[in-house]
């Protein structure tokens, strides 16, 4: 019989005996955990994605100022995407009375990939969604056009040399956005219709869109293939790059979901660890009999190295079907609770499990079985050579090197693997140290049975080695969750102060500067209240410090980077005070009253992505005129506050000389809403962009994201208690076995209860203050490093800490542990003999 | 810390010998060093035809394997094997394809034949210590070593346990090496040597086995 059959008869006989149950359950639960999270997080990202898709109307665009190559498009196809054209561009619309200048979408009948267009049949109301854009001889007008054109459903517009009816009322496009580049009030059109208007003549500004929808591999196949392609006047963007506020909650809540799933791997690999050093130990013996029994070395690793694999994998498998099905329950009986459609899972996360369940094993499991080898014979007949440690060096390395492995790869990110990482390791070895001088201080003699308490002590310095380890055990699982819990609050509360509830809804913009002071009245009187007017002035840099700025640009400008040049056309504005939120991070800010030569100030990005620096000189040229001026301070921009924001402002002084419109932002309740109509009416020349829906939007999606935080929180609670439990079961035996022993010698149930309950409470006080000085540590570089949140010292947490390990603890163990009082002490000894 | 010194001693094949002295005296660490369970600082041991002292524990294995089967004082059943289980260990181990036949026919030969498939747990102290010596037995080996094999049962089990092993070694000629301080069992064996502090005692009554001291 050959050593590999022996092996599968012996793991054959430990199953049947109980033996592994513990080890199997431990792998079981932690794949299936691994393997529920990220399955259940991809699906809620794919989701989150899809959704946050309709802002863009498609998965991802390709913005052109020119056609791009057809074969882009027929590869998009080719890969299964679906795909539609738009194209933009600004023109006047006639009426018969009145004229306006407007912009124009043409769209094909694909069009919107993502999310619905809402048309109605009167203007200024919600609204119906549709699937489709106009039909071909059939134009569609916003709201306000209405008044300005002086125009009823059905008039005819003139557009170009065309004249098409007006057959409905556009009231949202999905990818409308709130930038600034589709000014002009919205007319929308079939693509068919374009060539008769023969508005689209060499040298018109154009925008085309290219849309793509799709799976996520394909996208991302595409993507790769057409970043190279794509010419400097085109760009492809998602959902991320192509919407800043929905960008931002996106990232950090993925980044959220993905620290929970690492730190599931965590847990996952302590409780491996933890069943797999209690299985090896209840071997110790075996492997020495059957070392005098003629086992050599190499067979006893080839016998526990074929045993551990088919564990192994019979483990692995499973677990990730458990994981498969424990996802799927959890969505059914979530979907009620969750406003969004959960895609079907893909069959990565499953993948994903099923090597985090063989990395976690290789890491965790094999190095205590490994150890069995060394096991000598002679502790068969000599038993005072105790149970020597099974973890040694090799098994921390590789435990270090599995749980970083895998952290990275789940993560892809270095350095929240890197923080997570030594974050733990660093409280860890300084704890270690604390709890062990806390439980060696002050030896005691003897059992100390006279009361519970001087016998829990006793026994707790007894053990004082194992205990330190297990409150460490104890006290990673505390701190993965408080970590996760911590980080999960500072999240939610960041976002619901983002956009807070009075946050400015609508933009007007192209107010004249006689409207100014009207508009501000108008808006008084409504009882409305306003941001400032901002002047905006359209101009552009033509030379950085001498040189010209689009030679500038081709030389700074790496291909396919997703950066606006320096000498693109903005908006510009000027301004004496400092905008609110907007942060002055090199150089200063000038005095309210400035006057002297023209100083500018620049946003982070554009600065840093053009190379431009305080003191740099900017050659502005606007409307014709050129003027010199010299950079002032570079500052940030709370982008996603819904206030008007700029690139680029002037010092006064400046600009005060240019023809100039005005812009400003205000909030309008629902209720308020036919207000705009008066607005309007008034002063027909101005644009109000309603963002009303946009910002509803934003916060359905963050509520989304917060919930999704919640569940993986909830998730991951789960297998810390798992965790916490295979733990308690790994020093069992011993405990069992020493109060089996005061129970012959006629200890009281009272007396054992007690002990173990003090026990119990004390390892959870202890990994409680542990756990607490460790996720103050890395939740202080997590939210400062990596979600960028300003950290808080979390007073609550020094109670909070404790308290939950002393109630976790001492409750799961002592309810763990009683059945020592209700077992008969003979046959406790004897199972444990 | 020195816990044998100058033992000198040479054991015939097919004798049996009874390491006899009070606890601590270092009986049972010459029983594991002739067993190759352990290996003496200083000195040689020569098993059978192998000078195992130059061995390592790879090899000593396969020498363990090969010639030596155990008896010992806590039986040192496997908890997850049954008797039939465990008396076809030894000879699984060393690839035997005959293993079940082996272990029925020495399981009925010690009297167990109707409680093959009983775990230890389920057995008394005498029939766990049949299984091991049904286990010793079972890789035909040439020595057998047991270790205070009746230390643990009343008299009249151990005495049925001593007769069971003296009828097995008469059976199968095998070289009986056990430690005891049973005077009842010490008397059956062939020769009796004395240990104290780590040292052997010459008996008065059989100087001639002893050939001399130094090491």
């Amino acid at each position: 019989m050959n050593i590999f059959s022996l092996a599968l008869k012996l793991l054959w006989r430990d199953w049947r005996a109980g033996e592994l149950t513990l080890l199997l359950a431990s792998l079981v639960i932690a794949v299936g955990s691994v393997t529920t999270v990220s399955l259940f997080v991809d699906r809620l990202q794919q989701a989150l994605l899809t959704e946050s898709s309709t802002f863009l109307a498609a998965d991802r665009v390709i913005s052109s100022d020119e056609p791009i190559d057809a074969g882009i498009v027929d590869y998009a196809t080719s890969l299964g995407l679906r795909t539609s054209e738009t194209l933009g561009f600004l023109s006047m619309v006639f009426s018969e009375e009145r004229a306006q200048f407007t912009s124009v979408k043409a769209v094909d009948q694909h069009y919107p990939l993502r999310g619905k267009l809402i048309a109605g049949d009167e203007p200024f109301v919600r609204g119906t969604p549709v699937d489709k854009g106009p039909a071909p001889g059939e134009i569609w007008i916003e709201s306000r056009l209405f008044p300005s054109l002086d125009v009823a459903l059905g008039d005819l517009l003139d557009v170009g040399v065309s004249s098409i009816p007006v057959t409905r009322v556009l009231i949202k496009e999905p990818d409308r956005g709130g930038g600034f580049s589709n000014a002009g009030p919205r007319v929308l059109m079939n693509m068919a219709d374009v060539p008769a208007t023969e508005v689209v003549q060499p040298g018109s500004r154009l925008t085309y869109r290219y849309l793509f929808a799709g799976e996520r591999e394909r996208l991302a196949q595409f993507e790769t293939w057409v970043k190279p392609r794509l010419g400097l006047e085109a760009r492809i963007f998602g959902v991320k790059e192509g919407a800043e506020g929905i960008g931002n909650a996106l990232d950090r809540g993925e980044r959220f979901l993905l620290l929970g799933s690492l730190l599931g791997v965590v847990l996952a690999g302590v409780a491996i660890a933890l069943a797999a050093q209690r299985y090896s130990l209840r071997h110790y013996d075996h492997v020495a009999i059957m070392k005098t029994l003629g086992a050599t070395p190499r067979s006893v690793d080839l016998i526990f190295i074929t045993i551990f694999v088919t564990l192994g994998s019979t483990a692995t498998l499973f677990g990730a079907a458990v994981g498969y099905g424990m996802q799927m329950g959890v969505a059914r009986i979530l979907a009620p609770y969750i406003p969004i459609e959960l895609p079907e899972p893909s069959m990565r996360p499953v993948l994903l499990g099923l090597v985090t369940g063989f990395i976690c094993l290789l890491s965790f499991a094999l190095p205590p079985l490994l150890k069995l080898r060394s096991i000598d014979p002679v502790r068969v007949i000599r038993r005072d050579l105790g149970d020597a440690s099974v973890a040694d060096r090799m098994t921390y390395s590789f435990a270090v090197l599995g749980t970083l492995g895998l952290m990275w790869w789940y993560s892809q990110d270095l350095k929240l693997t890197l923080i997570i990482f030594s974050g733990s390791v660093i409280s860890l070895a300084l704890l270690f140290g604390v709890a062990f001088l806390l439980l060696r201080s002050g030896r005691v003699l003897g059992m100390q049975a006279g009361s519970a308490w001087r016998l829990a002590l006793a026994g707790m310095q007894r053990r004082g080695q194992e205990n330190t380890l297990q409150i460490l055990v104890f006290g990673l699982a505390i701190m993965l969750l408080l970590i996760l819990y911590l980080v999960r609050t500072a999240l939610i509360t960041e976002w619901q102060s983002q956009i807070p509830p009075d946050a400015p809804n609508h933009f007007a913009i192209n107010i004249t500067p006689e409207d100014v002071q009207p508009i501000r009245t108008l808006l008084a009187e409504n009882g409305v209240d306003s941001q400032p007017f901002y002047p905006m002035i359209r101009g552009r840099v033509s030379s950085v410090n001498g040189e010209s700025a689009s030679d500038r640009d081709k030389r700074l400008q790496h291909r396919g980077q997703e950066a606006p040049g320096s000498s693109s056309g903005r908006n510009l504005t000027w301004s004496g005070l400092l905008p609110d939120d907007n942060i002055v991070i090199a150089g200063e800010w000038w005095d309210e009253n400035y006057s002297g030569p023209p100083l500018v100030s620049l946003e982070k990005d554009l600065a840093s992505r053009n190379q431009l620096k305080v003191d740099d000189e900017l050659l502005f040229t606007i409307q014709g005129r050129e003027v010199q001026t010299r950079i002032a301070s570079i500052r940030t921009v709370a982008w996603d506050n819904m206030q008007p924001n700029f690139y680029i402002i002037f010092a006064p002084g400046t600009l005060e000389d240019f023809p100039s419109t005005f812009m400003t932002s205000f909030h309008l309740e629902k209720e308020q809403k036919l207000f705009l109509n008066d607005l309007l009416k008034a002063h027909p020349t101005m644009t109000v962009i309603e963002i009303d829906a946009l910002i509803e939007q934003v916060q359905r999606i963050i509520s989304q994201v917060s919930l999704a935080i919640e569940l993986v929180l909830v998730l991951i609670v789960g297998s810390g208690g798992l965790v916490l439990l295979a733990s308690i079961q790994a020093s069992m035996d011993e405990r069992m076995k020493q109060h089996a022993i005061l129970r012959t010698l006629g200890a009281s149930t009272k007396l054992i209860l007690g002990s173990l309950a003090i026990e119990f409470c004390a390892l959870g006080f202890f990994a409680g203050i542990l756990a607490t000085v460790g996720s103050e540590v890395t939740v202080f570089m997590l939210e400062t490093e990596i979600f960028e949140l300003d950290y808080e010292v979390n007073p609550e947490l020094w109670v909070l800490g404790p308290v939950v390990g002393i109630v976790l603890i001492g409750a799961v163990g002592t309810f763990a542990t009683r059945r020592v009082v209700d077992t008969p002490p003979a046959s406790v000894l004897r199972e444990l003999a | 810390m020195t816990i044998l010194k100058g033992i000198d001693l040479e054991i015939k094949k097919s004798e049996s010998v009874a390491i006899v002295g009070a606890s601590g005296s270092g009986k049972t660490t010459l029983l594991s060093l002739l067993a190759g369970l352990d290996t003496p600082s200083r000195g040689t041991i020569t098993l059978g035809d192998y000078e195992i002292t130059s061995f390592n524990e790879e090899q000593r294995a396969k020498v363990r394997s090969e010639l030596v089967g155990f008896v010992f004082q806590s039986f040192q059943l496997l908890a997850s094997l049954s008797a039939i289980e465990n008396v076809m260990l030894p000879s699984e181990l060393k690839g035997d394809t005959d293993a079940q036949a082996k272990a029925h026919e020495l399981l009925d030969r010690v009297g167990l034949s109707h409680r093959m498939n009983h775990y230890p747990r389920q057995l008394s102290g005498g029939e766990q210590q049949r299984v091991a010596i049904a286990r010793a037995f079972a890789s035909s080996v040439e020595i057998l070593f047991a270790d205070e094999p009746t230390g643990n049962l009343d008299t009249t089990t151990g005495q049925h346990i001593i007769d069971l092993i003296f009828e097995l070694n008469a059976e199968f000629g095998t070289t009986l090496v056990l430690v005891t301080h049973d005077s009842r069992l010490a008397d059956r064996c062939e020769r009796s040597i004395h240990i104290a502090s780590g040292e052997l005692i010459e008996p008065p009554s059989l100087p001639e086995v002893v050939s001399g001291l130094g090491g």
